[in-house]
């Protein structure tokens, strides 16, 4: 099943539930996800919006931490194997039990990049060392208020892949994708990796308009958002990945 | 858990000693292992700002002396250097000497960090500032220093705190300031960072984080000692003017800004102990307590964009603390402190929440002088080790902040049955809206 384009979708392991959230990793994969993010429910996701704190605080409260939900991935990887897993977290639950441990039990899940964005790139405790003995990759994530030198030099560092939090690039009805932008997606891009890119993407035009772009397109909250409206709406989850994945 | 008897360090080895001397001040933005800058690039720029701008004022000879006369005129500094007569007779040992922070305009320490935070705010251009608080202490502080410096004011603040601390947040509003009551996680003081760092993120182009505790990502942990630091500048000047030989200084330890801003004049000067006072809560057990650094619950840990010690499970999540004080009842303590505690210059011990309720009643009545909760655990901890020491040696309780605010914690503890009438004939005037002086009087 090959998408138009490729799609980075996001969900949390453990939210709604368990079981649910191994249905929403099966939907976004029928609606066309190319690689799935999964992210650890962490108790203080300072970097994220009020929608994903919101699901990470309910996957704790089911008991998804780390362990069980690297259970989920596990279980998701099975029935996808040739589906890329990234697992998305925050320092914390890298550096507790140690960073190379941490990465160690995302192997044995079948993950195979990790992004965790409060783990700098020029400190970060090993993980990309790490990463790196395992076979895996260390995803940094550059943001537009970054220095120019600052973002060349994550650039220049060899990274495979680099995440891209874009600014909101939405006026009115239309997309449009401003020079700021292309400047900074061209600078991220610099030294050879691959560009995910996402700005809290909604549709599937704002989708198509940012492709061209980048490696490819991220939308994250927009999934977890339809299941905090309906916890059952697994259609609905698997309607939007194929509108955002152009299938 | 574990008690100073068990820790003492008295006999600093000379090996501790000049690695303290090495934590004084950062080294780019690390106290030995702890602290750092472990932020999504996104809040990134705004941190690197801040230290270039704090970095460049700091040294600038107009914003100190603006800062001066603002500590001078408006918070009212010096505090005085209070001694404790009757309580140095009834503890029997050193003799008691309270630093008297809750003098400072708004009745705490927090206002040393809050206007110097605003001032530099405002010389970076920005308009708008935000907080988080945990007591209310930090954003009453914040909300009067905009109010004075013209600034809008955001004040971050976990549902909880807004129930357990209501006149504060009253007062917040009068100065004008916008209460946010955070509903996420467990709803305290680290939910209201997350969602104040959430804010910045957003908009730091017109806004200043002003973070009130020493901690947080560098270059907080420096620049909210920098500010606190004058209060243990005037207690050594003030104990050379009296002759005052200070054996040990003690203050509590939330996330640690009254404690090393009274500690650092003295981190080098091996003849002071310098002693730590935690929320022991209602006991040792994770979960009953806020203690980082007393018994062998906490972990070294990154959370909130410092590395320190937190009280984190095996996985990394933070763990829900308890103590009477909200001012106290946070997972972390600043890395400065943390490092500090490991080299064994600090000490640190634990006050249970009955201990705190104490110390308020004993300061209250024998020297009339009333103790926030928070820093009565700093009074609890000095009546415990006041006999240790001769009569000719003095101690130093850093009475962080005074405890007004706390009223509605501590009347239902000492006089419950007239607060609860009180709060039933209040209730009942305001829905009748009918005035004072025309209300029932309560146990005619």
């Amino acid at each position: 099943m090959n998408a138009p384009i490729t799609l980075m979708s996001h969900l949390i392991a453990g939210f709604p539930d368990g079981e649910t959230s191994i249905a929403i990793a099966d939907a976004l994969v029928k609606g066309g996800a190319s690689i799935l993010e999964i992210q650890l429910a962490f108790s203080d996701p300072s970097a994220d919006g009020p929608a994903i704190q919101t699901a990470s605080t309910v996957a704790l409260e089911k008991g998804y931490s780390t362990k069980q939900g690297l259970e989920i991935v596990k279980k998701i990887h099975d029935m996808h194997p040739d589906i890329p897993i990234y697992i998305m977290t925050y320092g914390s639950l890298a550096f507790t039990p140690g960073v190379e441990n941490f990465v160690k039990m995302c192997k044995d899940a079948g993950v195979s990049a990790c992004i965790i964005p409060d783990l700098p790139f020029d400190n970060d405790e090993g993980l990309t060392a790490a990463c790196a003995k395992y076979g895996m990759e260390n995803i940094p994530v550059a943001a537009p208020s970054m220095t120019q030198a600052r973002l060349e030099e994550m650039a220049s560092k060899g990274f495979k892949y680099i995440y891209a939090a874009l600014r909101a690039g939405t006026t009115g009805s239309q997309t449009v994708i401003d020079q700021a932008t292309l400047d900074f997606l061209d600078t991220v891009g610099k030294g050879g990796a691959k560009v995910l890119g996402g700005f809290g993407i909604r549709t599937g035009e704002q989708s198509k308009v940012l492709c061209k772009h980048v490696h490819a397109v991220v939308a994250g909250s927009v999934f977890v958002n339809i299941m905090l409206e309906d916890p059952k709406n697994i259609a609905g989850v698997e309607a939007k990945a194929r509108e955002l994945s152009g299938l | 858990m574990a008690d100073l008897e068990e820790s003492e360090a008295n006999d600093l080895k000379p090996e501790d000693l000049n690695m303290a001397k090495s934590l004084v001040e950062s080294d780019n933005g690390f106290f030995d292992k702890f602290g750092g800058k472990y932020v999504a690039e996104i809040i990134r720029r705004p941190l690197d700002d801040l230290e270039e701008a704090f970095n460049k004022y700091i040294k600038d000879p107009e914003f100190l002396e603006e800062l001066r006369i603002i500590q001078r005129d408006y918070i009212g500094r010096e505090t005085p250097l209070y001694y404790a007569p009757t309580a140095t007779e009834l503890l029997g040992g050193a003799q008691i000497y309270i630093k008297l922070e809750g003098l400072a305009n708004t009745g705490a320490h927090k206002i040393n960090n809050a206007i110097g935070q605003c001032l530099l705010a405002k010389k970076m251009g920005k308009t708008r500032i935000i907080a988080e608080t945990g007591a209310g202490q930090h954003g009453l502080a914040t909300a009067a220093a905009c109010a004075k410096l013209g600034l809008e004011c955001v004040v971050y603040m976990g549902e909880v705190d807004v129930r357990r601390q209501q006149p504060n947040v009253a007062t917040m509003e009068l100065y004008g300031a916008k209460v946010v009551p955070v509903t996420s996680g467990s709803r305290t003081l680290k939910d209201a960072v997350n969602e104040a760092m959430r804010d910045w993120a957003t908009n730091f182009a017109t806004t200043h984080y002003v973070l009130g505790s020493a901690l947080g990502p560098a270059p907080f942990p420096d620049i909210v000692r920098t500010f606190q630091s004058i209060i243990g500048e005037e207690v050594k000047r003030q104990a050379a003017e009296r002759n005052i030989d200070i054996a040990a200084i003690v203050a509590c330890v939330g996330g640690g800004s009254n404690s090393i801003g009274v500690f650092t004049s003295f981190i080098e000067n091996p003849n002071v102990r310098l002693i730590g006072a935690e929320a022991g809560g209602v006991g040792p057990k994770l979960g009953e307590n806020a203690a980082r650094m007393v018994g062998n619950a906490a972990k070294v840990g990154i959370v909130q964009g410092y590395k320190s010690k937190f009280l984190v499970d095996d996985d990394g999540q933070s763990q829900p603390t308890r103590s009477i004080s909200a001012g106290l009842d946070y997972m972390g303590i600043g890395p400065q402190l943390a490092a500090l505690g490991e080299c064994g210059r600090v000490e640190f011990t634990s006050i249970l929440d009955k201990e705190a309720l104490e110390a308020v009643n004993f300061f209250a009545k024998n020297e009339g002088i009333l103790f926030a909760l928070e820093s009565s655990h700093a009074g609890a901890a000095a009546m415990k080790i006041a006999k240790e020491f001769p009569k000719d040696k003095a101690i130093i309780i850093n009475m962080s902040g005074r405890g007004d605010k706390d009223i509605f914690i501590t009347s239902p503890v000492f006089r419950p049955e007239k607060w609860k009438e009180f709060l039933a004939a209040e209730l009942k005037r305001l829905e009748n809206n009918e005035d004072i002086h025309d209300a029932e009087i309560m146990n005619k």
